[in-house]
């Protein structure tokens, strides 16, 4: 019997067990954001995200990646890493650096997302001055 | 079956790095990370106590039965579980994308299913992928008050939450003995040894020469997470951190005085400038025999406690500062309640779904829990809750109401 639904199914009779027992909890969430007010937008937002990362920003970087794989040579680990953490900064806070969240954000406090963009730059630039400084570190050494 | 041209042949993937080792290897510290994410989002949702008067944001018959009461010690919990939550989930936005980067050429894999189990399997991928994502950008532009989005965060997040975590919890199971197998095969830390030079393919990656070695990309990874974690981590600290966390939303210092630190939410945003300048301002206490109405230097005449408690923020950023008020149990003793089981606190403010909040007994009862009339020696500013607020140890920030009208104690049944 295990034998047989492990060769129709695919797999152990276990995988089939979890999956029944847990896909109805992620339909019962989906459910509720069925009935949710705007639920057309949550769902829309929900597909975006894995077609947005896996179609659009993960290939975006792919190629700059292999950018600077053919400028950089050697040194590409050195300009690879600030631009990574860099790049993670401003995709993270970019609400804040773009000013895009400011309307809101001044609204309930009072406050601006003041100088964001500045440090953000001045904090790329400081990446930058240490990878090359450990650049021109590991050549002098050799 | 010869599989389309581009991403579905396996020479389109370059990465030598690439293979069960890595991804497990990212997973499991991913998988540490996003355990404290989870945890603490849900305890959250519990800290809202969405069970009692009309505290719950999500439809509470359809909820999952995971409300307790919500306690008041020690006075930083909620504090540190939020903090976690949005600290720690920015930690692990670089180990999430570094993870799907390690598994990407399987979304392209040809043919595309081969039996029943496959077919589930990928179906819940999707889900998780989706779930993960979502998460994580929902909750970065939410703690930024960025609300393109233009749908109730509360109710997406939540619901979004449960879908990610059954997800995941399926693709722990199904790829636990793959992880195993790897960190079996290639020995669980030993990859992290080797240098550029000693950098070998692992099984059915490509044999091309690797750019960077395997603890060279974890170290990448981590630094990621370190900036992203530094960026931000002050406003949840507290001065005299708050300044060094360049990116953070909360990072400014307003001034000297003692009405100067963060507000949520100012007084005019809430729209009660009127209501709270209003000399004749009454404090109204129900519940007990008769209504008791007090002005503020009636209130003011009452026995005061002074506590040092922290506003802690769902969004992350955190204040401390020295509160003076008139403890909860106090009024509930003159309202004529000995002892509550919960209590409504409505505030002036006319609009909005957080305008009033309900307690709980032992959040009432607790001696720091206090109506406060005074902060740092100084009474309170309009935007801070003048004439009255409430702060109480523990309490989810917005839970502690601004410019309290009314308070309904409800007497044990």
């Amino acid at each position: 019997m295990t034998a047989r639904l492990r060769h129709v199914y695919g797999a152990s009779p276990l995988h089939l067990f979890a999956h029944l027992a847990l896909l109805p909890l992620t339909a019962f969430a989906l459910l509720q954001i069925a009935g949710a007010g705007n639920a057309t937008r949550i769902l829309l937002w929900l597909a975006a995200s894995a077609i947005v990362h896996d179609l659009l920003l993960l290939p975006c970087y792919g190629v700059l990646d292999r950018l600077a794989q053919r400028t950089a040579g050697s040194a590409v680990n050195h300009v690879r890493i600030p631009a990574l953490i860099s790049g993670l900064l401003l995709l993270v806070y970019f609400p804040a650096v773009s000013g895009e969240g400011n309307g809101a954000f001044h609204r309930v406090s009072g406050l601006d997302y003041e100088g964001y963009l500045e440090r953000w730059l001045l904090a790329t630039g400081a990446l930058f001055l240490i990878s090359g400084l450990a650049y021109l570190l590991r050549g002098s050494r050799r | 079956m010869t599989p389309p041209p581009g991403p579905f042949r396996p020479g389109f993937w370059r990465s030598p790095l690439r293979g069960p080792w890595l991804t497990a290897a990212l997973g499991s510290v991913l998988l540490v990370f996003v355990a404290i994410v989870a945890t603490t989002g849900f305890l959250s949702h519990a800290a809202y106590e969405p069970d009692l008067g009309r505290n719950a944001i999500v439809d509470p018959g359809a909820d999952l039965p995971l409300v307790f009461d919500w306690p008041t010690r020690p006075r930083f919990l909620y504090a540190v579980t939020q903090g976690l939550h949005v600290n720690v989930g920015l930690v692990a936005i670089p180990f999430l994308l570094a993870k799907l980067w390690s598994v990407i050429p399987r979304l392209f894999a040809w043919p595309p299913v081969s039996s029943p189990a496959q077919v589930i399997e990928r179906l819940t991928a999707g889900l998780l992928v989706a779930s993960a994502v979502f998460e994580f950008v929902t909750g970065v532009m939410n703690i930024q008050y960025w609300y393109a989005f233009r749908f109730n965060f509360v109710v997406a997040h939540y619901y979004g939450a449960i879908v990610f975590v059954a997800s995941l919890v399926l693709h722990v199971a199904v790829k636990l003995p793959v992880m195993l197998r790897a960190y079996r095969e290639r020995g669980t830390l030993r990859p992290l040894r080797e240098d550029l030079a000693h950098t070998r393919p692992e099984p059915g990656a490509p044999d091309t020469p690797p750019t960077i070695s395997r603890r060279g990309l974890f170290a990448a990874v981590g630094a990621g997470s370190a900036a992203l974690l530094l960026a931000n981590a002050g406003e949840t600290i507290g001065d005299p951190l708050r300044r060094l966390s360049i990116l953070a939303p909360r990072r400014q210092v307003i001034g000297p005085g003692p009405n100067d630190f963060q507000v949520n939410k100012s007084a005019v945003a809430a729209g009660v400038t009127e209501a709270m300048t209003d000399p004749g301002y009454r404090l109204t206490l129900r519940g007990g025999p008769e209504e008791l109405t007090l002005s503020r230097d009636e209130l003011l005449a009452l026995p005061q406690r002074t506590a040092v408690l922290p506003i802690a923020c769902v969004e992350g950023w955190t204040t401390t500062q020295a509160w003076t008020g008139v403890p909860l149990a106090e009024l509930a003793r003159r309202a004529g309640v000995a002892e509550p089981r919960a209590a409504l606190v409505r505030s002036l403010q006319p609009r909005g779904v957080l305008n009033q909040a309900t307690l709980n007994a032992g959040q009432i009862g607790d001696p720091d829990a206090l109506l406060a009339l005074r902060v740092n020696g100084a009474d309170l500013s309009p935007d801070h809750g003048y004439p009255a607020r409430i702060i109480v140890p523990a309490l989810p920030g917005v839970h502690n109401t601004k410019w309290v009208g009314s308070i309904d104690f409800e007497v044990p049944a």
